[in-house]
This record gives structure tokens, sequence and C-alpha cells, in this order.
């Protein structure tokens, strides 16, 4: 059921329960002002919630009965038992009606319109009065029988779910307190079996809390096509919206936070960018404009484009404006690649709008929109083609309160970076990283790259230093798109950390965004990244832009190599993988494995994954206990975990790579700092492992019916090959499997209808060899054969 | 009105703040600094798996600070946010014997920041502390 409809059955129901009490007192005593009030107002709920649906027939009777109630409550009619049973009787009929659209079914048959006539002052025909009585029976039966069908939902107030979020963040801190002290106390078996159930339980707990606060981005898409009508209308333009990816859920305060930058967003699009329909055709384009929005998860940001087919940014008047405002020089605006100009947008105190339109510039620009976006962790950026469109394109975290980050630390003190604006990490004695000073000022150059740098003993006042080599760096990118590097003694891990916020005194100082602790019970400060880069005169400073943007592109063009993924495996030994096939990084506590006979799985997020990186058949290595990380690879289409002891760093190779020395396992051997690390050869591990890619149709196969071994040991085996079993005797099938103890009229089998015949013989010594004719326990070659079927099908 | 005060020292001051606010008095274990925090923000420590600010209550008063305080340190919450005060010493819960009342001439000029009044008890007249000022007074005059 759609969530909107959804939501209104238990809206109407909520109030339908909530009346219930008032209705039978109404009935009691007509007068009563207070009651009437309550009754009137859920009709005119319901009335005003179906006209939104197109339940015309619910709209009908609330509207008759909203009428009614509305002269009684004006005086002009007296409420006698007559009226109250007839309102009666159209409550009842609403709440059959709305039992009905949750239970998916079709609206009850029969007339409402003797209902609507009995509610006129003069109707006293005893047959309407049978009517209603039948049509209160018939919704008590319906609401008796109509249990479970459809999901029920019940409405909670936002307050009340953080409030349980917030407790099941505390209950994670305060077991990771109670892991530690168990630790602490050796070895305690009474105690780890109870404990690790309990670490289980909360964990599934907090993924449900964290579900319930998730909603559909279709809760922002709803309410753009009106907006988009709206403006088009008072604009004269033509403009179709068309969303994408609806589906796609993240935390409700998100989508609140969301909402003004991405409406602000379209408006732009409309007002500015799509041209109006005479312009556009004079452009060769449709008379419609298309506006996009597309939302996509990828691990634990959503990315979401807001595209159109408009007129595009007009750089000159960009520059223009920027020049004007004082925001560059020309000198600077002339040195400027086209996408700086472009990124000018994002600067406080330029619109480009020539007049101050009713529709944006109300005082809230690009500036504002970006400042919303980074305050919750998202970047924006823009590209636009002149005469062809703009696209923007969000990222934002899934969540406020979950924050996955970097744990480094110095002199001994540890502090979190929100990962978001981790870019890369580098060890600050690598060959790619060299350090100069310039004045008091540190410089990075990594990989050909300058950067300021930044070390974090200076930051924050603890034994001040200037960057070496015996740091390890960490490359930050700010929302705008500038890239420091910050120097810290070590680096730690990367965790989701439950941020909580900070006492006023300590916020104060403006390094931090928050604090949390850590598995081993100790505090840690989140740094405030773009505080820390704005303090230190980092930030976005237009004028800086020209200088660094010559950096970059000459960055670009020797940056020709691949970035590599660096890990330690769970055998000891440092190999490397292609970053391109990393989704994400995860950790799964060590009773998500499953094990045995060559068969290696693991359960994340309620998924069973390949497992690779476990071994093979000759030489399986033991999974250690605790958590352990996975780099769930992906090649698009399917998804592979690989279990890791310990990650590295990303690396850039620009070398080829060294041949593998008939390791078929690997791709090469890279050099990297001095060191030559295996690289994982990313296709094959695909080719063999990655599960085969069902095929969009899928075959079927007809099994022999009413057999239990069939049931029991042939289905699972054939649904495992991909197959559909045949449900209908008079269903086409690709493959028939028979069996010869049962099957007598083997020869007679229709080939066409039923595609290639295997026969399964129960009796081990009976004659095989002959193609598909096997002995029902050798699965190996029952697999194949199936395997056999569809290829052969498909080629 | 007979209430409930928890009775500590600060710089060698017998001072009371009302029992209802504390939320415990715990024993501090390590204190993590914060960098470039206040200079009364002694640092972070953890109870019950919850991060607590620690106040350094000398300096909060503008007092010179103790190298030694006592291990015991009241745990009381101000606007959703948890505290450890440093104190001298804890002493002990008594029932206060009297009404708040003024003392004429004030409690001299660093005290006066975060009293809230004077308070007989059994052990004698006692300055109660208010934990707002104590704490966000400092914020605002640093901020």
């Amino acid at each position: 059921m759609d969530d909107l409809l959804a939501e209104f059955v238990a809206e109407t129901r909520e109030m339908l329960e909530a009346i219930e009490g008032e209705l039978v007192a109404w009935e009691a005593e007509p007068s009563d002002r207070a009651r009437l009030d309550n009754i009137f107002r859920f009709v005119h709920t319901v009335k005003g919630n179906c006209g939104f649906f197109d339940f015309p027939r619910l709209e009908k009777l609330s509207h008759a009965a909203e009428g009614v109630l509305a002269e009684v409550r004006a005086g002009r009619r007296h409420a006698d038992s007559r009226l109250v049973s007839a309102v009666l009787a159209i409550i009842d009929r609403i709440t059959q009606m709305t039992t009905a659209i949750e239970a998916g079914e079709e609206l009850p048959v029969g007339s409402d319109e003797f209902l609507i006539a009995a509610l006129e002052g003069d109707a006293s025909d005893v047959g309407e009065t049978l009517a209603m009585h039948s049509a209160r029976e018939d919704a008590e039966t319906k609401t008796t029988d109509a249990g479970p069908q459809a999901p029920r939902s019940i409405r909670l107030p936002v307050a009340l779910l953080d409030r349980v979020m917030s407790g099941v963040s505390d209950m994670v801190l305060a077991r990771n307190d109670l892991a530690r002290r168990l630790r602490d106390a050796g070895n305690e078996p009474t105690l780890d079996g109870p404990f690790e159930r309990l670490s289980g339980i909360l964990s599934d707990v907090r993924e449900a809390i964290t579900k319930m606060r998730m909603q559909r981005i279709e809760h922002l898409y709803n309410a753009i096509p009106r907006l988009v009508r709206d403006l088009s209308t008072e604009l004269d333009k033509q403009v179709m919206v068309d969303f994408e990816g609806g589906d796609v859920e993240l935390d409700r305060e998100m989508i609140e936070m969301i909402r003004d930058p991405v409406t602000h967003l379209i408006r732009n699009a409309i007002d500015h960018g799509i041209e109006k329909p005479s312009e556009r055709l004079r452009a060769g384009k449709r008379e419609i404009g298309m506006l996009a929005i597309a939302a996509r998860q990828s691990g634990n940001r959503i990315t979401i484009v807001i595209s159109d087919d408009g007129a595009g940014l007009n750089t000159d008047k960009i520059g223009e404006k920027a020049v004007s405002s004082g925001l560059v020089s020309q000198k600077e605006l002339d040195a400027m690649p086209p996408e700086s100009v472009t990124d000018l947008i994002f600067e406080a105190g330029l619109s480009t709008a020539e007049e101050v339109s009713a529709i944006s510039g109300r005082g809230v620009g690009m500036d504002v929109v970006r400042a919303n976006i980074e305050k919750i962790g998202g970047t924006i950026t823009v590209s636009s083609n002149p005469g062809e469109g703009t696209m923007f394109f969000l990222q934002i975290p899934l969540t406020l309160s979950i924050i996955s980050a970097l744990t480094v630390s110095v002199d001994g003190q540890r502090f979190a970076i929100p990962q978001s604006y981790v870019e890369e990490i580098a060890h600050g004695a690598s060959a790619s990283v060299e350090f100069s000073r310039v004045g008091d000022t540190d410089l990075v150059t990594f990989r050909d790259r300058r950067l300021p740098c930044l070390t974090l003993n200076n930051v924050l006042g603890v034994k001040p230093r200037g960057a070496g080599w015996d740091q390890r760096l960490v490359l930050l990118r700010l929302g705008s798109g500038d890239l420091f590097a910050l120097a810290v003694d070590k680096i730690h891990d990367q965790e989701d950390l439950v941020i909580k916020p900070l006492a006023p005194a300590v916020m104060q100082s403006g390094l931090y965004a928050g604090t949390t602790l850590l598995d081993d019970g100790s505090p840690v400060l989140m740094l405030d990244i773009p505080t820390v880069a704005s303090e230190n005169g980092l930030v976005s400073d237009v004028r800086a832009r020209p200088a660094q943007v010559t950096v970059s592109e000459k960055a670009v063009v020797e940056e020709r190599g691949r970035t590599l993924m660096t890990f330690v495996g769970l055998d000891g030994k440092r190999r490397a993988i292609g970053m391109q096939l990393v989704a994400r990084i995860d950790q799964v506590p060590h009773d998500a494995f499953a094990i045995d006979d060559g068969r290696a799985q693991v359960v994340v997020d309620g998924k069973i994954m390949t497992l690779v990186g476990v071994g093979n058949d000759t030489e399986q290595v033991e999974i250690p206990a605790g958590n352990v990380k996975l780099l769930r690879l992906s090649d698009s289409e399917c998804e592979l975990a690989y279990a890791v002891a310990e990650l590295g760093e990303s690396v850039i190779i620009t070398q080829d790579l060294a041949s593998p020395e008939g390791d078929t396992r690997l791709e090469g051997v890279a050099l990297i700092d001095g060191e030559l690390i295996p690289v994982v050869d990313g296709y094959r591990l695909f080719a063999k492992h990655g599960s085969i890619a069902t095929p969009v149709e899928k075959l079927v196969c007809r099994l022999p019916e009413g057999d239990d071994w069939v049931d029991r040991m042939l289905q699972p085996l054939v649904a495992a090959a991909g197959y559909r079993v045949a449900s209908d005797p008079d269903q086409t099938a690709d493959v028939t499997i028979v069996l010869t103890d049962t099957a007598d009229a083997v020869d007679t089998v229709d080939t066409v209808a039923n595609g290639r015949v295997i026969k399964l013989y129960s009796d081990p010594n009976a004659p095989i060899g002959k193609d598909d004719s096997i002995y029902r326990y050798d699965r190996t070659a029952l697999e194949s054969a199936l395997r056999k079927a569809r290829i052969g099908d498909r080629s | 009105m007979r209430e409930l005060i928890l009775m500590f020292d600060i710089a060698g001051r017998r001072v009371a703040i009302p029992a209802v606010e504390v939320q415990s008095v715990i024993e501090l274990e390590d204190i993590y600094p914060v960098p470039r925090a206040p200079d009364y923000v002694t640092g972070l420590t953890a109870m019950r798996s919850q991060s607590l600010t620690v106040i350094d209550c000398r300096k909060a008063l503008g007092q010179e600070s103790k190298t030694e305080y006592g291990e015991r340190s009241p745990v009381i919450e101000l606007d959703g946010h948890l505290y450890a005060l440093l104190v001298d010493s804890v002493d002990d819960v008594v029932e206060t014997q009297s009404e708040i009342t003024p003392v004429a001439g004030g409690f001299g000029k660093e005290w006066e920041n975060a009293a809230q009044g004077m308070v007989e008890t059994d052990r004698g007249p006692t300055l109660l502390i208010d934990i707002h000022k104590l704490i966000g007074g400092q914020a605002a005059i640093a901020a």
C-alpha cells in the first residue's frame, strides 16, 4: 500500500477509535456540544483527506454528514435520535470502507444514497432504517474478519522516537563500557554467552530503531509536483517533473533538513533554468522543460541529483556579477576555469537574477543552501552546460546521530574526524609525501599537489610542532572543495560513533562538534573540521582560488594512476585491491560467518553475501573472535564480502603492476612505499564467486508432483540453480525432471511443452552415462545438467 | 522550609548545593583534557558510559587552581549536560534549618558571582551555590 494511503488509513482509524466513545455518548445526549464538535471534526477531516485520494464515495458520505452536523452546530437543526442514527450509520459505512481500503480490497458494494437521504429532515422510511442497520452489521462483521491482512501502522510523535533512539544509543555506550569491564575482569565463560546475546539483540534493536526513523524520500517528492505546477503556471512555462529513487530511505530529520534547500533548487531551476516555451522552441528543444530529481543510496550516503534541461548557468553573467560585487577581481576571474566560475554561485552576495522576482531572490541565496547542506554534513556541487542544462549534486549522510568517523591521536589523546571530510590518508614517511615550510606555514606536496598542511598539535595547542615524516596525514576536503592536510601522530580506526552534544563551555572553543565514548570507555572529541579550517584561513577564500586551481589542473594531468586500497588479510599478509570495487566497509560479529565445506557466507544487514578472503578448500583461515572487518566489494551487479584483519591506506599507483608470477588469484604486484604488495584480481574474484546473475526471466522447471523427496530435496536444489518451479501442469517448462520410478511415460514426454528432460534414477547402479540420466543423489551431475540446460537455452 | 543540601569545600570555604541537583558523587578516574577549552574546564571524563565535563570550581570562581583535589566529585546536570565538579573535598548531605537569606555586604567579589544566599545548618551558616551561575556564568563571561 502506498505510504500516504497507509497514513490516511492510520489517521482515520485513530480518529475512529477516539470518537467511538463520543458516538455512544452523543447518542445518549444529542445536545452535548463538545461531542458534536468532535464528531464534526472527524467527518470534516475525512472529507478533506479523501478529496486528496480520490475516494468519491467516502467524500460524498463525509460531506453529507458534515453538512448536517454543521446545521446542528449552527442551531438550524435539532439533533434528534433519528438524525443521530443516520450520522452513526454513515460513520459505520466510513469504518467499513476504511477497512476495505486498508486490506486493499474493493470498496463494499451498495449504494450510499439511502444513507445520505436518511440525513434529510423528512426521511422516515422504515426501509431506510433497516438498511442502516444492515450497513452497521456489515461493518461489524467486516472489522472482525479483516484482521491482519495489511500491516497496521500507527502514528507516533517524532520526539518519542528520538527519545527511544537516544536511549538505545546510550545502551550501546553502556554495553561498550560493560564489554571493557568484562575484558578487564578476565575470562568469564558464564558471562560471555549472555553478554554476546545482549550485544546481538542490542544491535538488532538499534538497527530497527534506525529504520523506524527512516522515511522514504517520496515524502519529500510528494510536495514537489504541486510546487512545480504553481511555479510554472505563474511564470508561463511548461515543466514536467520526473522522480527517481523514491524508495530511498533516509532519516526523517534529514528529510526535513533538506526540504528547504531542495525546494530552493527547484524554484531556481524553474525560475532561472528552464526557458519560456517560445525560447525553447527557438533553441531547438521541446516546449516542455524537464526537471529530474533522482535519489540514490551509496554506502552511508545519499546522493540527490536535481537536473534541468534549461539554459544552464551563464558564466559570463556570474563572472560579471562576481567582479561587480567585489568577490573576485577581473584578473582573478580571467584565470578561472569555467567550473570555478559556476562554483561562484555558492558565494554569499551573488544573485544572478536580473530582477528580484517573487519566486527567487527572497534573500535566500545559494550560499544559504550550501550552508544548510554542510550543516548536516553534506556537500553540494554544480555542473552546467550552457544551453543544455544544470545539474546540482547533493550528498548527504543517512542519519544525523550516528556518524562514521576516523579516530586519530595527538600526544596520546584521541580525536574523531567525520569520515565525510576524509579524502585520503597517507603516511608521512611515504615517498609520495614531501614536507616543506614557508615561513611558519607547513606545506605538503602529495602526489604533485601542493596543499596547506595543519598539524593537529598546533590546531589544539598541544605540544606545537611542524609537520614531519613521523606523522600521518589525513587529507580533508571541505564542502567548498578546498583540500588540505592535517598531520596527526597516529591514525587509529574508522568507527561508527554516536555523537552527543557538548557542554556549552567546551563548545565555545569552536573546535569541536560533539563527543562520544569509544569502546574502551574513554571520551573522545569530534573535531569541527570546517571551523578548524576557517580559523586557519583555509576556507573557500575566493581570492585564493585561482592559485589553487592551477595546481589542481596539473594534478589532473598527472594523476592517471589507479587507486588501490591496501589491507591486511586474515592470513596476516598485506594485499591491495582496486578501490573502485570497494563499495563500503562494514564490521560484523564473529557469529555472522558461516563456513563449511568450502562454502563461505556472511550475513550483512540481513543479507547473505558470499565471503572471500578466508582461504580456500586446502587452507582455511580462522575467523578471529569479536568483530571482523569486511570490505564490501561490488561490481555494480553483485556484492562480495572480503574479510580482512586490518584496513590500510588508499594509494594511487602510476606504474603498471608487475606480473603475479603464476598466481592466478592476483592481478599483479604493486610497488607501494617500497614494499611489494600483491593486488587481488577483482575480475577473477567476481567471475568465480559473484553469484551467477540470475537471468531476468527465470527458466521454468517442471518437477514430479506429489513426491516428498522432490519437495524436500530436489525443489530447493532446483531453485538454487536459478529455476522457477512450474506450478501449473499446463505451463510450458524449459526443463522437466522425471523420476524413473514414477515416470512410466518418460518417452512420451512432449519436449515442446516440457523442454529438456532430466531423468533421475533412485538406483545408483542403474545404467548411467546416457545424457541427462542421473543418480538422484549425484548432486554435481544434476547441477551441471541444470546449468547446461540453461546455457543451451541462452545460446 | 527544610531542604537537603550537599556540603563541600571550595577554596577552603564551606559551600553547599541543593541535594536534588546532585546526580551522584563519583570518584574521578581519568580526566581527558580538552585542548583550547576555557581554563576552568579541566577536561572530560566518563561515568556509566556517559561523558561528563569536569569543571574546576576554583577556576570557575576566578581563583587560583589547586594542584591536588579530593577524589570525590559531585555530578550535576545542567541543561541536559552532565558536569563533574572538582572541589577540595565533599562533606555530607545535611538538612537546612532556615530559608535562604542574603548577607548584608554580600559574600565577596568572587563568591558573589555564584552565590544564591546563606542558609543555616546544624554545622553553622553555609553559602548556597547557584550551579547555573557557577557554570553558566563563567561561560557567559568567557564568551
